[in-house]
């Protein structure tokens, strides 16, 4: 008994220091990848032509930029490296990942339809594609029911049809008419 | 002097053009809390209705968009934790936290007082303090410039969340996207990657809607199933306590005046306004508090310090423009604009040709914070009929007006595809725990930093000379004092966690 709870006491303790690893590993991902791309955008401005009519040409600036950036992502992936070191053994990297988009599984899915969004809409127009994009959007976040469609069908159509409406009219904005509309 | 005054109130006080002006105030509030619409962007729509008024009718409707625009980006920045525009992000520091805390209406009052407070003592500077202020913002060399960009980064340090590393990774990430496309001096592509859409660079204000509009909006609906209880993004019960907030707000006349000249400063100098005063005045309220770690979580003095100073950049900004004919910001740039349209040439004759126009527009000015006083305070709970609104509706139609604001600024779909890019980038760096604010100060300073650098070096290839212009110098060592000041707080606090960790080692 008592060894059972002493066992998940010091698991308990283990948890939070398991997390802040995990953590830290995720960060010194994003570390990895900053630091190699600066490396990278530093060496192509490198490759740009210098000015003659200057002592900075246009490749000066980014380059000096994004060599500071890949300095400061080396030192910040070396204290992640020690501070993963000091947190203990790095657990549960696959459980981890997987609480952690579960936890924004909606988030990605309003990402995801964003993209479709802005990929139909050249070709759909603004009114339609914007109709479909709120409905699915707001059905996808306050769930299917029978007030929950006729609110986001009537809302759908104002934001849709009455922002274009309103832009066009009153503001003189046009916002993409889409290929089906065109003619 | 006089006359001119009288001349310039009489026409400001007609009946259609106080109309005028308080439809502009409304148009100002309403869209500047709208993300991604921008006070700029309210002024260019505004600028073809006026072309059929009088210069100081026009002008005066102008002005009040502008001042309800400083304003109306607090509501979003308090309300939805996304600065409606460039100027009230440090608004979102600690008007978003107060919100969340459960007090909304206390919040959009102090930020509403604030500003109005704000607006009034830059135009009392602006009437009497214009000339010679002019004469010092227009003294300023590249060296200046580019000295004053490294000590707005560098306040960066000091504002960052939780990590000084991060914060300026962000920083330097934001000066690195600045560099994307046509170099500001002589136009040459630059990491482009002969792609069409990163050909013209990356827009400011795209990044801004992605960075801070998209990245929150995907934040909104995380852990959804847990958060239902939540609703509505903001309780049911706002309380303004307009009398007893206003009564807070003068007691705290030190942040309050030193915001407000803080934002007339940055205001005149040209090119610097409402998008750097906010962050500069927050840090010096921060720096100078007896509290600095209750900045952050609430606190209303960093409510007051970056609304004053946001909306004092108003005043500060027409101090070139009047005097001089530089204008301080875009949107002076408009007015300048307007009046042009008009036949009337703008500069330092202006006073003496124009002598009841200049003044009308200081008292154009005053009637537009009044106004924009009373909108707020009469129909406040009018605009915040938005957040009784439940998160499935807000969310997506937030997202749908950030799509157009993004799309209106250029009419390119291009602009669309990369404002979704950077939404994902900064929703991985939110969920990091990198702070955003760094990274969108880098792409308003970028190009500006660049420029004056390469301008100085262009007139003396000396780099010895940043160090030998008297003001340049002091901005230099205030860089470097503001560095070492984030260093010592960070290894303070690193040493007050020790023993605890140190006990928990020895346990």
């Amino acid at each position: 008994m008592t060894n059972g709870s002493e066992k998940s006491a010091a698991a308990g303790a283990l948890a939070p220091a398991a997390s802040r690893a995990r953590t830290e590993f995720a960060r010194l991902i994003s570390y990895v990848v900053f630091g190699l791309g600066s490396v990278y955008l530093s060496m192509r401005a490198g490759e740009l032509p210098t000015s003659r009519w200057e002592p900075l040409g246009a490749g000066s600036f980014p380059q000096l930029v994004f060599a500071v950036l890949a300095g400061l992502c080396l030192i910040a992936a070396i204290r992640a490296v020690i501070d993963i070191r000091k947190a203990g053994q790095l657990v549960g990297l696959a459980e981890g990942l997987c609480s952690w988009i579960k936890v924004r599984r909606i988030s990605f899915a309003l990402f995801g339809l964003l993209v479709v969004y802005l990929g139909v809409l050249p070709v759909a127009g603004f009114s339609l594609a914007t109709f479909i994009f709120l409905l699915i959007t707001q059905l996808m976040i306050a769930g299917i029911s029978k007030k929950t469609i006729i609110q986001s069908v009537i809302a759908a159509l104002i934001f849709s049809v009455g922002l274009n409406l309103l832009f066009a009219e009153v503001f003189n904005v046009f916002l993409p008419r889409g290929v089906l509309f065109a003619g | 002097m006089l006359d001119a005054f009288l001349a310039g109130a009489h026409q400001v006080f007609a009946f259609d053009t106080l109309i005028y002006m308080l439809i502009g105030s409304v148009a100002g509030i309403v869209a500047a809390a709208i993300p991604g619409f921008t006070v700029t962007m309210a002024i260019i729509l505004t600028l073809p209705l006026t072309f059929t008024m009088d210069p100081l009718q026009g002008v005066s409707v102008m002005l009040s968009v502008y001042v309800g625009g400083y304003t109306g980006g607090l509501i979003s920045a308090a309300l939805l934790g996304i600065p409606g525009t460039p100027s009230s992000v440090a608004t979102t520091f600690d008007a978003f936290p107060m919100a969340r805390g459960g007090e909304p209406g206390r919040a959009l009052s102090l930020g509403v007082w604030a500003s109005f407070f704000g607006t009034v003592i830059s135009t009392i500077i602006l009437i009497v303090a214009a000339p010679p202020l002019a004469l010092i913002a227009v003294k300023l060399g590249p060296w200046e410039y580019f000295s004053l960009i490294v000590f707005a980064l560098t306040i960066v340090a000091s504002l960052v969340g939780n990590s000084l590393m991060r914060g300026l990774i962000a920083g330097v990430i934001g000066l690195g996207l600045a560099t994307i496309g046509p170099d500001p001096m002589m136009g040459r592509p630059r990491l482009t990657f002969e792609s069409d859409i990163l050909m013209p660079g990356l827009p400011f204000l795209i990044v801004l809607i992605g960075i801070f509009a998209i990245s929150q909006l995907m934040g909104e609906v995380e852990d959804h199933g847990k958060n239902d209880n939540k609703g509505a993004l903001i309780p049911d019960v706002i309380e303004f306590k307009t009398w007893a907030v206003m009564r807070e707000v003068l007691m705290h006349p030190v942040n309050l005046v030193r915001s407000s000249l803080i934002g007339v400063f940055i205001g005149a100098l040209p090119g610097a306004g409402g998008s750097i005063a906010n962050l500069l005045a927050y840090d010096q309220a921060k720096r100078s508090s007896k509290t600095p770690e209750k900045f952050g979580k609430g606190n209303p003095d960093g409510v007051i310090a970056s609304e004053a100073g946001n909306s004092a950049t108003a005043g500060g900004g027409l101090i070139p423009m009047i005097a001089l004919g530089i204008p301080g910001s875009a949107v002076d740039a408009i007015l300048m604009a307007a009046l042009m349209v008009h036949g009337i040439s703008v500069g330092p004759r202006l006073i003496m040709d124009h002598a009841d126009l200049a003044y009308g527009m200081f008292v154009a000015m005053i009637v537009a914070s009044l106004m924009m006083l009373v909108v707020c305070v009469l129909s406040m709970r009018l605009f915040l009929r938005v957040t009784d609104i439940p998160k499935q509706f807000i969310v997506p139609t937030v997202m749908i007006c950030c799509v157009i604001g993004a799309f209106a600024l250029n009419n390119r779909v291009s602009d669309l595809y990369l404002l979704g890019a950077i939404g994902l980038v900064g929703y991985g760096l939110k969920s990091l725990d990198y702070p955003l604010a760094p990274l969108v100060l880098g792409v308003i300073l970028g190009p500006i930093a660049e420029t004056n650098l390469r301008r100085a070096l262009m007139s003396d290839g000396d780099w010895t000379v940043f160090f030998t212009r008297p003001i340049s110098a002091v901005l230099l060592a205030a860089a470097l004092l503001s560095v070492i000041f984030s260093v010592r707080s960070v290894l303070k606090m690193r040493r007050k966690d020790r023993p605890a960790t140190d006990e928990q080692d020895g346990d």
